[in-house]
């Protein structure tokens, strides 16, 4: 190429600067007009070319855009501003990796150039090149020595390093230079943050000296007392401290953690010295709750019924709904347990005795406490696991005020309890109609129809509440509902409908994508604002964002699903499949049938409407400005049941967890299962032993070990330096490597917990088939006498009953499920194939749910959490 | 010994189910959809009343017109049983005498008692209501089927 073809005559140069300058003001179609005046004289200008593609690709047209500025870059490869083009290119297409290197050959031709030292900085500290970012922001830092920016994003790259020295060096002397006026917010940011950084280089004298020096100058000064207050407690400065904390709880006497530091700051250790402190604070501060709350949770016996009489009287008075969730925190001690329901027993028998809570009072008779001391003992005998009971209560509160919202929740939830989820959705339906302006409700009850697995009342359920003309469940998505997204997840896991599930599981793991790319515009947003300790808050936050519930939950759901899909792929042409059809009647068949086809239908559908807008966004989007324009490729259904490589998809889910849940033993079990699939011993052995590690007596860890040393046995060679380690390992850790053996010892030890002896049931017959009748009777034992039988559990043997693993016969199927729809009558899912009508009489004008008939959610494991 | 809060507030689409379920339970008489609809329109004359944000008791008018002369006739009003004798009949009727004192246009305010409902002819007395006429057989499904006509003459200022 001519590199004089690369120079512009004056006039074309000046239209050049033009074109940069629509660009930074996304004057596109200007921009694009003087582009084309330049390109009809010179149509090899590289840098030219580059920016007509950078413009195309705001305005949407992305595959023009990279043609444009790849034939830029190759016309003129010298050229920065290409070099820089196609790194924006990159960049806006999220290949951060890629655009660091554009970046890096843009600045070899102009290695001063400020603007893309800082797109570089940003990208490095995006992706965590703390080293390239220091050097980055070095070079920034000697061009503009002058810029706060520049001193502080220096500073910060040290801290990020953990070379406090240095960076508290750069932040003095910027500080120094700094024009103190009277009230400066972000000279006070400043300080902080100076002084977040001596904390962490772990000099707490000199810390506690930073704030003394300039205590007149920071003037957020709740955080200044509470730092001073951690720093005394960990000088050991116990008399200062405690004085620092009455301060601030005389500031704001309803913060637990003011009154938690005291404790601590008085070296508190006995529960009476506690108890005392806490009656002085209650006379002080005679309003607030937290000193009322707290001693309840270490008083016992006599003096905890003398506190807790009061505090209950109180609310109960009152009328404080969420009083048992207040008090349930109690409820893992059995006397308190105990001391509680005497208490709320007496009340109720005053209550209607005599119309007062308490004998001696006679004053003033509170209508509404009956109604909240029978609303109480109703969650407290739902709690403890008397559904019958609470239900007498709820219902007597209903005849009471059968206006009060909260009290069809409480119903809601006692039947959800009991396993009966089409009541309790119903009682929620109920509360909801009472007053649809209330999102609550209506969140509430989504998310119970969600449980009953009727994804599409719920998506209409909370339709009422999202943007009007689009879809409910796309408004949802776009809000990143996430709590709607894991329980629909879930809810079309238990209906089989996997592609859906996974859908919604890719969703939810795009928005933790997607939070962490909206980092993004924090890098240069908050350096500007001097917010340096939310900042780096935030950057710590992003490193373990996945760590969050909901990204948990999709994984869970996620990975379950990818391993079933492991061991029975669907086949290619029908949409039936996965749900064992073996074993249902001929009615339940159809229907099922005839919902896969609906639900094929819907599918086709939404496909169509999707093709829709997208054929509308893109020609909309000629007046998009947005850079990030993601490309949307989407999440097909059909296609993600039906993915290539099921564990490779797994992992995906797996390895976060890995990471940032290491300390749930779901994900070692997760892991494990992934591993075993994949025949990689020593991957297995190590989440075995992390499992071992977290909760050796897990049951499900029982049965994947039974597994592990099932597969070494039988797929592993006699020697080599693999199965040496393993055989090392396992004898290590287990009293025994024949799985036969470590089985029958399991089942010895744990004979009285029903959840021990499915495993154990399961284990028997992995290992030998005829052992089948022997497994089955040991499952399906549930006599009284037995631990942790809950429905819940009980579910799961009849889960694994109706698996493939096991393949019980349909008489065997009814038999199990007539001996627990005794146990449990209102637990839906040992209801007889028959569907009873709905067991509330105050139902409704809703139409009955068939549709939840537990039928066929019981074919596939519920993705244990 | 701290006083409840007792207020009044607007039916609206929201929560006028609540106000249905109220007078299901107070009332023995059962009102039609039509009912519920016109109670939308009545703007200050329904009100739903509030015992520590609790819907404890519903008031509903209309506007009467006979013969030129403008009455204001109560179709409902109630409380739960719980709640009574706590001043929040007091505080609907209030709200209504408030409200035709206030339009100045109406010439008296009429209802109808079961003949047998002491409590209700006792607290409308209190408020200047006279009973001026019985109707036989007023009711058609309750028993005694009678009822009074309690009406409160206003005096025009």
């Amino acid at each position: 190429m001519d590199p004089k073809k690369q120079q512009l005559p004056p006039k074309e140069n000046a239209l050049f600067k033009r074109i940069l300058k629509c660009y930074e003001q996304k004057q596109y179609k200007n921009g694009l007009k003087f582009a084309k005046q330049i390109l009809t004289n010179f149509p090899e200008h590289g840098e030219t070319l580059a920016m007509k593609g950078l413009i195309l690709n705001c305005l949407g047209r992305k595959e023009d855009a990279y043609n444009f500025v790849r034939q830029g870059l190759r016309n003129n490869l010298k050229s920065h501003v290409c070099w820089h083009v196609f790194g924006l290119l990159q960049r806006s297409d999220k290949k951060y990796d890629e655009a660091i290197k554009c970046y890096r050959n843009a600045l070899k031709w102009d290695k001063d150039n400020l603007q893309i030292l800082r797109d570089l900085s940003l990208l490095q500290i995006q992706m965590r090149d703390l080293e390239g970012y220091k050097e980055t922001r070095y070079k920034l830092f000697e061009l503009r020595p002058t810029q706060r920016a520049s001193w502080i994003g220096y500073a910060m790259s040290f801290h990020l390093l953990k070379d406090y020295d240095t960076a508290l060096k750069i932040l003095e002397e910027f500080r120094k230079t700094i024009q103190k006026t009277t009230y400066d917010y972000e000279y006070s940011e400043l300080l902080l943050y100076q002084n977040l950084v001596i904390r962490e280089s772990a000099n707490l004298q000199e810390a506690l000296k930073h704030l003394n020096t300039y205590e007149a100058n920071i003037c957020d000064k709740v955080t200044l007392q509470e730092l001073r207050g951690e720093l005394f407690i960990k000088l050991g400065r116990k008399e200062e401290a405690s004085e620092v904390y009455r301060g601030l709880i005389k500031r704001n006497p309803e913060n637990r953690n003011y009154y938690l530091s005291l404790e601590e700051a008085l070296g508190l250790s006995t529960v009476e010295e506690r108890l005392k402190i806490y009656e002085e604070l209650k006379e002080k501060f005679p309003r607030a709750q937290v000193p009322k709350r707290l001693p309840l949770n270490y008083a016992r016996g006599e003096a905890l019924e003398k506190l807790l009489d009061p505090y209950l009287r109180t609310s109960l008075q009152k009328g404080v709904p969420p009083l048992f969730t207040d008090i349930r925190a109690l409820y893992n001690d059995s006397e308190k347990v105990h001391i509680i329901e005497k208490l709320m027993s007496r009340y109720l028998r005053n209550l209607e005795e005599t119309g007062h809570l308490c004998e001696t009072d006679n004053e003033y008779k509170e209508p509404a406490s009956i109604l909240y001391v029978l609303m109480f003992l109703a969650q407290h005998h739902s709690y403890l696991g008397d559904s019958e009971k609470a239900l007498q209560l709820i219902d007597r509160a209903l005849n009471h005020t059968p206006t009060l919202i909260e009290l069809y929740i409480v119903k809601g939830k006692i039947l959800k309890h009991a396993g009966d989820f089409v009541g309790a959705y119903e009682a929620l339906q109920e509360a909801q109609t009472l007053d649809t302006a209330d999102r609550y409700v209506n969140s509430k009850a989504a998310s119970y129809l969600l449980k009953a697995n009727l994804v599409r009342q719920a998506e209409e359920m909370c339709s009422k509440f999202t943007r009007e003309g689009v879809s409910a469940m796309e408004n949802l998505n776009e809000m990143q509902c996430m709590w709607f997204q894991t329980e629909c997840a879930e809810a079309y896991y238990r209906l089989g409908q996997y592609g859906d599930s996974l859908r919604k599981c890719h969703e939810v793991d795009r928005h933790f994508q997607e939070i962490i790319e909206d980092q993004f515009d924090f890098h240069t947003y908050c350096m500007r604002k001097m917010t340096l300790r939310s900042y780096v808050d935030l950057l710590r936050l992003e490193d373990i964002l996945r760590s969050n519930r909901f990204y948990w939950d999709a994984a869970r759901i996620a990975v379950t699903i990818y391993l079933r899909l492991h061991d029975k792929p669907l086949s290619v042409s029908t949409g039936e499949n996965h749900i064992n059809t073996a074993n249902l009647d001929p009615a339940e068949l159809k229907k099922l049938r005839s919902k896969q086809r609906k639900a094929a239908k819907r599918a086709e559908q939404n496909k169509v409407e999707e093709k829709k807008k997208e054929d509308k966004k893109s020609k909309g989007s000629g007046n998009s400005d947005d850079l990030e324009n993601t490309p949307s490729e989407d999440l097909v259904p059909g296609k993600l049941e039906r993915t290539e490589d099921p564990l490779g998809e797994a992992i995906h889910f797996l390895k976060p967890l890995q990471m940032l849940a290491s300390n749930r033993i779901q994900t070692h079990l997760m892991a494990f299962e992934i591993y075993l699939r994949k025949n990689k011993p020593l991957l297995m052995l190590q989440a075995l032993k992390r499992a071992l590690k977290l909760e050796p007596s897990n049951p499900e860890l029982h049965t994947c070990l039974v597994r592990f040393l099932k597969y070494r046995n039988e797929q592993l060679s006699q020697s080599g330096p693999i199965v040496d380690v393993i055989t090392q390992e396992v004898t290590r850790l287990l009293p025994t490597t024949d799985p036969t053996s470590l089985n029958e010892d399991f089942l010895n030890r744990r004979q009285d917990s029903l959840p021990h002896r499915l495993q154990a049931a399961r284990s028997m017959v992995l290992l030998d088939s005829v052992q089948r009748e022997r497994g089955l009777t040991i499952a399906t034992a549930v006599d009284s006498h037995l631990n942790n039988r809950s429905h819940q559990n009980v579910q799961l043997v009849l889960e694994w009953l109706e698996s493939s693993e096991f393949n019980a016969s349909p008489e065997e199927v009814s038999h199990f499920k007539n001996q627990c729809h005794k146990i449990f009558p209102r637990a839906r899912a040992f209801f007889p194939p028959q569907p009873p009508a709905s067991t509330t009489n105050e139902s409704s004008e809703l139409s009955p749910s068939q549709s939840t008939s537990t039928a066929n959610h019981n074919h596939v494991d519920s993705p244990s959490s | 010994m701290r006083k409840a809060r007792i207020e009044l507030g607007d039916v609206t689409p929201h929560n006028i189910k609540q106000l249905k379920l109220l007078n299901q339970v107070v009332f023995p008489v059962s009102y039609n959809d039509k009912f519920y609809k016109d109670v939308l329109e009545a703007g200050e004359l329904a009100k739903l009343a509030y015992y520590n944000d609790m819907v404890v008791g519903g008031v509903c008018c209309r506007v009467d017109v006979l013969d030129g002369q403008r009455r204001l006739y109560i179709m409902t009003l109630g409380c739960l049983a719980p709640y009574r004798r706590l001043g929040i009949g007091t505080k609907m009727l209030e709200h209504v005498l408030n409200f035709v004192e206030k339009e100045g246009n109406f010439n008296s305010i009429f209802l109808h008692v079961q003949v047998n409902n002491d409590g209700a002819l006792d607290f409308y007395k209190k408020f200047g209501f006279e009973v001026v006429e019985t109707k036989q057989h007023y009711y058609k499904r309750i028993e005694p089927a009678d009822a009074h006509v309690l009406q409160k003459t206003l005096v025009k200022s």
